[in-house]
């Protein structure tokens, strides 16, 4: 889709955290054995430890009240600020969208409904007098965009998706346009994965197609600032030059929408497949091997960080930028990035990357 | 980029007023509301805090949508509704199913409680034994029925696309009571700068039941208030106590003005402008200076290309707390503070006829504010008799206003700060 705005879009700076490292060339490194969920032993998964948020910009409250993916969403955000104040841009021109799976671990909150449930005849204000209202918001998927936006200071335009390993796709690309529309002058993009918990493998069952049970999950979150001025420090230049998104739930249906996403995501630059130089996509799904074939295969770095949901967008954008090429050939080249969502969801990104030489 | 007009074409909503945007419109312009006595299903005694909420009526059903699928197959309540409104706006629209081919579908369904809930209908004996709730998940792994436990977060969003036949963008929001709109605006925009031509946006949501409205309840949100029975949501009002939740789902399909007059579709309004704005304040409170809500009202009526003086009525975001109502008042009296145009402004809060649909909440509010554009007819903000102090606007109590509305805001405001604004015109073929 549109590409051709006057607004160029620099890539700021990146924060990482899964399975695999925390920076982009933990990528490209050796894959280390992944571990079997102790309440799903026929799988494998990368889970990671929660991180501790930095208490300089969170409340210490929220380590406690809020879920981890949550908290790996912050503690990436987080990462972020010192890049974000060196902009020196008003609040109200940043923007922060925002890619969030949903909520299904337990939290606090739920203790005192289940209390309520045990003992309905107990005096329900008591129950209600020892559950910590800020725990209510775990509840709320979105309250960690609440949380970024006050610990960053971000008053600008916001966006918040829940569209599984889509939603991405969706708050890159409303990143990008509200800063090429000039809605914005910085975006924050935050993602995290969702936990890795009984749930998550319970929604594999009824939509999705079949042949992807062998998924190794993985945790992680992924954060990057977008600004529409140069960083002082040699800046990589992101042009989103085009994307395509399409659903089907069909499976009959799957080549060919994922062959109309990539026309899409091609056709406003007027470019071939054989003009991108890196094409990022989970190099396991046949789908889009075949779709690439022969011309070029598919990588990513999912071996190493495990299928990330709704944070492994910005992770490839992330691997994209970690390809050395970037930095001993340093000149424009188009990096291709494609996702397909087990429910159906297909998008495609295409970016045009440069390194500018410091100064420039 | 040469941007498009985008235009309402068709209308879906299920609250507790009905099944249908024209029985909503008919009795909310009659000043009623459909806020009754509630209680969650577990408690049987009539202890639960909160006492009342704006629940849908299946008594209302209509026959010719008693076959609907969406009765039948195994999805959360509020799926059901939304389902149900998606098909009716289409309906509404007068579109064939294979004009919908390339549509983009974009969907607030709220926070994701149906986990829980789920759990608890597919392991009654065990939840209603007071088994924990820890134990609970992994039990819930040994399940094997099919069911809506196995379901996402965006699973209506995929209902709607698969029924209606939609290959486009289908997107899930996520922003709390902002999520509908957004939902709207992002639609809106999609169209306008050409990526689709057609999309159906809005939401559907339900929070009626002990897990989140004890949530609601522990935030201080929802009104346990008892003294004025089934009036008790009262926005702008001095004895305005909290939020009153309603449920039910609302979807508006939105297409470029041209794909409209080729196919000879009526318009009921067009959509000119769209903004939205973080607090950064609290997550559990406003800013207090209504920064957030100003500048999602500014960045909308900038996005639209008009000046405050030109909007004639706002459709609030009205919540009925003490913190919202106060904010949002000085947040207006700010944005059209030139020429004190806000004392010229006809503000709504139609939160006081069918509750808050927390997700969906943005889309019935602007389907009145499409429906005000059309008929310059304003639905009243009921239950307001004691304008608070600063709640000096005015708010169309108890009766709806016959006034002309050229230009109207819709605001939505989420917990969190998450705020949005989108800009309404009325509709004439040529500007």
């Amino acid at each position: 889709m549109n590409g051709s705005h006057a607004r160029q879009v620099y890539l700021v700076d990146l924060a990482l955290l899964n399975a695999a490292g925390s920076s982009p060339s933990d990528r490209y490194a050796a894959a280390q054995p992944a571990q079997a969920p102790t309440f799903k032993l026929d799988r494998l998964a990368r889970p990671i430890a929660t991180p501790r948020l930095a208490i300089d910009l969170f409340e210490r409250k929220i380590q406690r009240s809020v879920e981890a993916q949550g908290l790996r969403l912050l503690h990436c955000a987080a990462r972020l600020a010192p890049a974000l104040r060196d902009l020196q841009l008003p609040a109200e021109r940043v923007a922060l969208t925002a890619a969030i799976p949903e909520v299904d671990a337990p939290s606090p909150c739920w203790d005192a409904v289940e209390a309520i449930r045990e003992q309905p005849h107990k005096l329900l204000g008591q129950l209600f007098a020892n559950t910590p209202p800020l725990h209510a918001l775990t509840l709320l998927n979105s309250s960690v965009m609440a949380y970024v936006a006050e610990g960053l200071r971000c008053n600008g335009p916001m966006a918040g998706y829940c569209s599984q390993s889509n939603a991405g796709i969706d708050a890159f690309i409303e990143a990008v346009t509200m800063l090429t529309e000039a809605r914005a002058d910085a975006a924050l993009v935050v993602s995290s994965s969702p936990n890795i918990t009984p749930a998550l493998y319970l929604r594999e069952g009824t939509s999705y197609p079949d042949g992807t049970d062998a998924d190794i999950y993985g945790e992680g979150a992924a954060a990057v600032l977008l600004a529409t001025v140069a960083p002082l420090t040699a800046p990589l230049v992101i042009r989103v030059a085009g994307w395509g998104r399409a659903y089907s739930a069909r499976v009959e249906r799957a080549a060919a929408l994922a062959e109309r996403v990539l026309e899409q995501a091609l056709s406003t630059e007027r470019v071939n497949l054989s003009d991108v130089e890196l094409l990022v996509a989970d190099e396991r799904d046949p789908i889009l091997r075949e779709l690439f074939a022969p011309a070029a295969t598919p990588r990513s770095s999912r071996d190493l960080t495990g299928d990330l949901g709704a944070s492994a967008l910005l992770t490839d954008i992330a691997y994209a930028i970690g390809d050395s090429r970037h930095e001993h050939e340093p000149r424009s080249r188009y990096v291709l990035l494609m996702t397909r969502s087990r429910a159906g969801h297909c998008g495609a990104l295409l970016l045009e990357i440069a390194k500018m030489e410091k100064g420039a | 980029m040469s941007a498009r007009r985008v235009v309402i074409t068709g209308m879906g909503a299920v609250t507790g007023f009905g099944f249908d945007w024209q029985s909503m419109w008919m009795q909310m312009l009659d000043g009623a509301h459909c806020i009754r006595p509630w209680q969650p299903e577990e408690i049987t005694d009539g202890s639960f805090p909160v006492r009342y909420a704006a629940a849908v009526d299946m008594g209302l059903l209509p026959a010719y949508l008693q076959e609907h699928p969406a009765w039948r197959l195994p999805l959360e309540k509020r799926s059901r509704y939304g389902w149900v409104a998606a098909t009716q706006a289409f309906s509404d629209s007068g579109l064939q199913a294979e004009q919908l081919r390339d549509a983009a579908v974009l969907c607030a369904s709220g926070a994701p409680q149906h986990m829980l809930a789920d759990m608890q209908l597919a392991l009654a004996d065990e939840a209603h034994a007071g088994a924990d709730w820890r134990h609970l998940m992994q039990r819930a792994a040994e399940v094997q029925a099919q069911g809506s436990l196995r379901q996402s977060n965006d699973r209506l969003a995929q209902v709607i696309a698969d029924d209606l036949g939609c290959e486009g963008p289908v997107i899930n929001i996520s922003s709390a009571c902002a999520g509908a709109a957004q939902a709207i605006g992002n639609a809106f925009q999609m169209i306008r700068r050409g990526e689709v031509e057609i999309a159906l946006a809005g939401g559907a949501d339900s929070v009626l039941n002990l897990d989140t409205m004890g949530a609601l309840y522990l935030l201080g949100a929802a009104s346990s208030e008892q003294r004025w029975g089934k009036d008790l949501c009262r926005p702008f009002d001095r004895d305005r106590s909290g939020l009153v939740a309603g449920e039910g789902g609302g979807f508006i399909v939105l297409e470029t003005l041209e794909r409209a007059l080729a196919r000879g579709a009526k318009p009921y309004a067009e959509i000119i402008g769209f903004g939205s704005s973080l607090d950064a304040y609290k997550v559990t409170a406003p800013d207090p200076q209504g920064r957030g809500a100003a500048f999602a009202m500014q960045a909308a009526l900038r996005d639209a290309g008009v000046e405050p003086e030109q909007v004639d009525m706002i459709n609030a975001h009205g919540t009925s707390t003490p913190l919202n109502d106060a904010t949002e008042t000085l947040a207006i009296k700010n944005v059209f503070s030139r020429g004190d145009h806000y004392q010229q402004l006809a503000v709504s809060a139609n939160k006081s006829q069918f509750g808050h649909l927390i997700a969906a909440a943005g889309a019935p509010e602007m389907m009145l504010t499409a429906l005000a554009c059309r008929d310059d007819r304003i639905t009243p903000t009921v239950n307001l008799h004691h304008p608070d102090n600063g709640c000096d606007l005015q708010y169309c109590a108890q009766q709806a206003v016959s006034r002309r509305v050229d230009l109207a805001l819709s605001n939505s405001f989420g917990f969190g700060g998450l705020n949005t604004s989108l800009v309404v015109r009325k509709y004439r073929e040529v500007l």
